[in-house]
């Protein structure tokens, strides 16, 4: 049963959270395409909405929010804002993968992995569970483990590598095509990420999947990314090819972001925070754009229009860009 | 000026069916930190950089060898008269968020070390006042505007400086800053990392920087030095930029290798370095405890443990009997 790598095309997403405050944005009109076998890179920091924009993929969005408005598209699944309960559960896993942030964490401490993978093939109605355990290990070796022990583990018995790459093989077991991993590897040392990323490199490239990677860390999707999605207080702020954005950022968020990455080489004093603090949901500016309190070129119109994304087509793909400074400048 | 010889730290693991397993954390480490200097830890996780900080912090016991604080060794002291040694090193944790009080205002927070001061030195009420208020100007916060907030209406950057705000009350003379800056936003890490330095500067603290990310540990202060710490043995030590720039020995090369490169901006190294396994503390302990992972073991190797020593040619010191300069950062792209 070969699948081939889905497209996701997702227009127009809101999704909002019901507060004391009223209903509030956590994610605002954002436009993304996922081409098939393509690996995307979401880059925010906390509160940016990379989480809730992932979960929409699942339309996984839990009370007190909701999806408000747009389309999720996914190739052999239609929108899935339109899906209702029993579809949906059987779209989470067996078309789509989640490994969930601090996967590390996320195993029943409980039962033994291999029981986990049990109940999973059982709620999701595999008659042949034998060649499930067969799957399972041969992923599990694929990434450098020893199915049969880690099968047989508990979660306190695998060190936090391992259960990331547990994490990975329950995301992939039921022959899902469209992975999302959310900070696939906070809380691990940089050896282990290392390891972890060439992993999911080499995994995507030989199941032929589409991935998305959700972090805050610029250098993770450095290594994996084909492209590059900056979010910032629930907008999508800039995209394109990863080398382009990072060779050339456009947004000043994006710029000020790479900045203020420490560097192994260079001066000192090149690398700088950004001044200011990210927004909250309760924060964000209603109107306007959502940067401006941070931002070196803000114009008097950022206080009340909020910037559309300008779409150029490039070399190695389009790249968007949603600032009124940066449109001004390449236009003017 | 804080210093160690010979620090030894065994874990022993009970409750097991099948006897008590031991996992030597430290293996008879010597480490100097000078008044206002700096120095980091580096390695991967399990390594024991985070058992050495806590024993410098008088947090956790060892079981051989000894901490100097000032001129005073602390293992002929007893429990309580070690205190006011240890009181001079404070912690900052890794997770801003679990180590603040949530019920506590940042004033009622800084009050608690803040009136305990006061009345060994019998001062006053309104010293403490003016005491909170300078501490959070010297971490680059504006009492006026904080010091009524609770943690949960304060971010995770300002949570970190509150956090060394307090630690500042009690005047320490060194910061322990484990993973400081792992939890905070990325837009605002370097901002914590200067302010480290700045107090270093302006106020004399040294800082202990324990990280797994090694570009970080320049931003507290380029004099520093880095301790490259491998199964409760440093491998190599010496000048943070020296180590960064010219690794010899095969842990260190791995671990700078593993930093995520930034395709566009950066150029991969040419000869990066892949431990051939992942990590196993249950491997032997005979000869050189990195020699099952290392691409570059000799025969030697598998018998006798290099110790660290200063070797000819390099500035730094090193545990490794076949130390090669290897080329394993990235650079900028513009540097070429």
């Amino acid at each position: 049963m070969t699948k081939s790598a889905p497209g996701v095309r997702i227009d127009g997403l809101t999704v909002v959270y019901k507060t004391p405050a009223g209903e509030l944005p956590a994610v605002r009109d954002v436009d993304l395409t996922l081409e098939p076998g393509t690996i995307t890179g979401i880059v925010g920091e906390s509160g940016s909405g990379k989480s809730t924009l992932a979960l929409s993929l699942l339309n996984a969005v839990q009370p007190p929010g909701r999806i408000s408005a747009g389309s999720v598209e996914i190739d052999g699944l239609g929108d899935v804002v339109g899906l209702k309960n029993e579809q949906l559960r059987k779209a989470r896993g067996k078309h789509i993968g989640y490994v969930f942030q601090a996967a590390q964490n996320s195993l029943n401490p409980l039962k033994t992995v291999g029981k986990q993978l049990l109940d999973l093939g059982r709620s999701h109605g595999v008659d042949d569970l034998r060649g499930l355990v067969r799957e399972a290990k041969e992923l599990l070796g694929r990434m450098g483990l020893d199915g049969a022990r880690v099968l047989d583990s508990h979660q306190h018995e695998l060190s936090g590598g391992m259960r990331q790459r547990v994490g990975i093989m329950l995301a992939l077991v039921l022959n899902a095509h469209l992975v999302v991993l959310d900070e696939p590897t906070t809380a691990l040392d940089m050896i282990t990420q290392a390891n972890i990323l060439k992993i999911v490199r080499e995994v995507h490239a030989e199941r032929g999947l589409t991935t998305l990677v959700i972090t805050h860390d610029i250098g993770v999707v450095a290594e994996v990314a084909d492209r590059l999605a900056v979010m910032y207080g629930g907008r999508l702020v800039e995209q394109g090819p990863t080398r382009e954005v990072l060779g050339a950022p456009r947004h000043p968020y994006t710029k000020g972001l790479i900045r203020a990455i420490p560097r192994l080489v260079g001066d000192i004093d090149e690398a700088q925070a950004l001044p200011g603090r990210p927004p909250t949901l309760a924060t964000v500016p209603a109107e306007g754009c959502v940067f401006r309190e941070r931002c070196p070129l803000r114009m008097d119109v950022c206080d009340t229009v909020d910037p559309d994304a300008r779409v150029d087509a490039g070399a190695g793909g389009p790249r968007a860009v949603a600032c009124h400074a940066v449109t001004v400048k390449e236009h003017a | 000026m804080i210093t160690g010889t010979g620090i030894v730290k065994t874990f022993k693991q009970r409750g097991k069916v099948l006897g008590a397993r031991e996992v030597q954390a430290l293996r008879g480490v010597d480490f100097a930190i000078p008044k206002g200097g700096a120095a980091s830890f580096i390695g991967e996780s399990g390594c024991g950089k985070t058992t050495l900080g806590r024993i410098i912090a008088g947090l956790e016991t060892y079981d051989a060898g000894d901490v100097v604080i000032g001129d005073v060794p602390m293992s002929p002291l007893k429990p309580k008269q070690r205190q006011p040694h240890f009181r001079k090193i404070q912690m900052i944790h890794q997770d801003p968020y679990s180590a603040l009080n949530p019920t506590r205002t940042v004033h009622q927070t800084l009050h608690a070390p803040l009136s305990l001061r006061a009345k060994q030195t019998g001062r006053s009420r309104s010293w403490m006042e003016e005491r909170a208020a300078e501490v959070l100007s010297l971490v680059g916060l504006d009492p006026g505007s904080v010091l009524s907030r609770y943690p949960h209406q304060l971010s995770g950057g300002m949570r970190q400086r509150v956090v060394i705000a307090r630690a500042l009350t009690v005047d320490p003379e060194m910061l322990v800053a484990d993973e400081a800056v792992s939890m905070i936003d990325v837009s605002l890490r370097l901002g914590i990392l200067a302010l480290l330095k700045d107090l270093r500067e302006r106020l004399g603290v040294s800082v202990l920087f324990i990280t797994h990310d090694v570009a970080t540990a320049r931003y507290i202060g380029d004099d520093g030095e880095l301790y490259v710490i491998y199964r409760g043995q440093v491998v190599e030590r010496g000048p943070v930029d020296t180590i960064i720039a010219d690794p010899v020995h095969p842990y260190t090369q791995s671990l700078l290798s593993a930093i995520p490169v930034l395709h566009g901006l950066e150029r991969p190294g040419e000869q990066p370095v892949e431990p051939l396994e992942s990590l196993d503390e249950s491997q032997a302990d005979e000869g050189c405890l990195f020699a099952r992972r290392c691409p570059f073991r000799g025969e030697r190797c598998e018998d006798e443990r290099p110790l660290l020593h200063l070797a000819q040619g390099v500035p730094q010191e090193h545990a490794c009997f076949f130390p090669e300069r290897r080329s394993v950062i990235a650079r900028p792209m513009s540097e070429v």
